[in-house]
């Protein structure tokens, strides 16, 4: 795990950034979002349809907290889960064969690909690091 | 008692974001409530132009023989069968322009499109799209390839040449 503060608040900062975006991408097309859900075809349409209303404001919420160093362990533990399960879905559909756009960007959105999931990972690598040294990272960027 | 804060701290959040989100929400959710989008998450006031249809009013377009059939499945379904006289536009390519412009799009007539059936959402994807390129008349038969097959209704197996 990377202990240097520098490099953690920089960490911070990214994820923080690129989870704001993701999250207002979303947010200002509720339903393409729930649309790019209902795509991976894994959850019923309520679900769908949940999830998209409130995912987005969960993304913004915990990148404007891990920027601003508010919530640090809870935001960083909160984006790993969503990462984590994010990677799940990407794999399976990929293994599923299914053609589809990932949703991660609203309607900026790629391909879901191998690509992603290298994505996906590089941030998760960032939030554990920022998981795993919150009162480090919270103490000295004050 | 640290776990304890941090469960307290993710509730926090997830009860915050449930809140903005539902309240900003609250307009979308009374219509889908309402039962506004049984066929796909899409705003029909946003995409007026875009309707959908069942199997009995596909086929009577069909017969009427003035609407032109989109299948927005992929090439290799499409050669196995298709709608008669459909032509092939399919996901991977209908968002690159130089796809759309290969195709005759009739700007004031009438577009049917459909994918599999009540599972694909293709159809839905390209209807938006053909919606921003300016056609006014696009519907959406969701029953797809699958209802049409079902009635055994006239199909092609043939790559119509375009």
């Amino acid at each position: 795990m990377i202990r240097n503060k520098y490099i953690l608040i920089a960490f911070r900062l990214v994820v923080g950034g690129m989870f704001i975006w993701a999250g207002i991408s979303k947010i200002i097309d509720p339903l393409g979002f729930a649309q790019n859900i209902a795509n991976y075809r894994v959850f019923p349409e309520g679900i769908s349809f949940f999830l998209a209303l409130v995912l987005p404001w969960i993304e913004v919420i915990c990148g404007v907290f891990l920027i601003l160093g508010i919530f640090l362990s809870a935001s960083a533990l909160l984006l790993s889960g969503f990462l984590v399960v994010f990677l799940v879905l990407i794999a399976a559909t990929l293994i599923r064969g299914i053609d589809i756009d990932c949703g991660c960007f609203g309607s900026l959105s790629g391909k879901v690909d191998y690509k992603l999931i290298l994505t996906d990972s590089i941030l998760l690598f960032f939030c554990l690091n920022i998981y795993f040294s919150p009162k480090m990272v919270q103490i000295k960027s004050k | 008692m640290a776990l304890k804060k941090l469960l307290q701290q993710i509730v926090l959040i997830l009860f915050l974001s449930l809140i903005i989100g539902l309240g900003i929400n609250f307009s979308l959710i009374k219509k889908y409530l309402q039962g506004d989008f049984q066929f796909g998450f899409i705003s029909l006031e946003k995409y007026d132009s875009i309707t959908f249809i069942t199997l009995g009013e596909a086929e009577g377009l069909f017969s009427e023989g003035e609407a032109l059939f989109i299948d927005s499945r992929p090439k290799e379904a499409f050669q196995t069968g298709h709608i008669l006289g459909a032509v092939n536009l399919p996901v991977e390519e209908y968002k690159e322009e130089k796809a759309l412009d290969l195709i005759f799009l009739p700007p004031e007539g009438t577009v049917v499109i459909y994918c599999d059936g009540n599972e694909c959402n293709s159809s839905l994807e390209l209807a938006k799209v053909l919606h921003q390129k300016g056609l006014i008349d696009i519907k959406i038969f969701f029953g797809g390839w699958i209802e049409w097959m079902r009635e055994e209704l006239p199909v092609s197996s043939e790559n119509d040449p375009q």
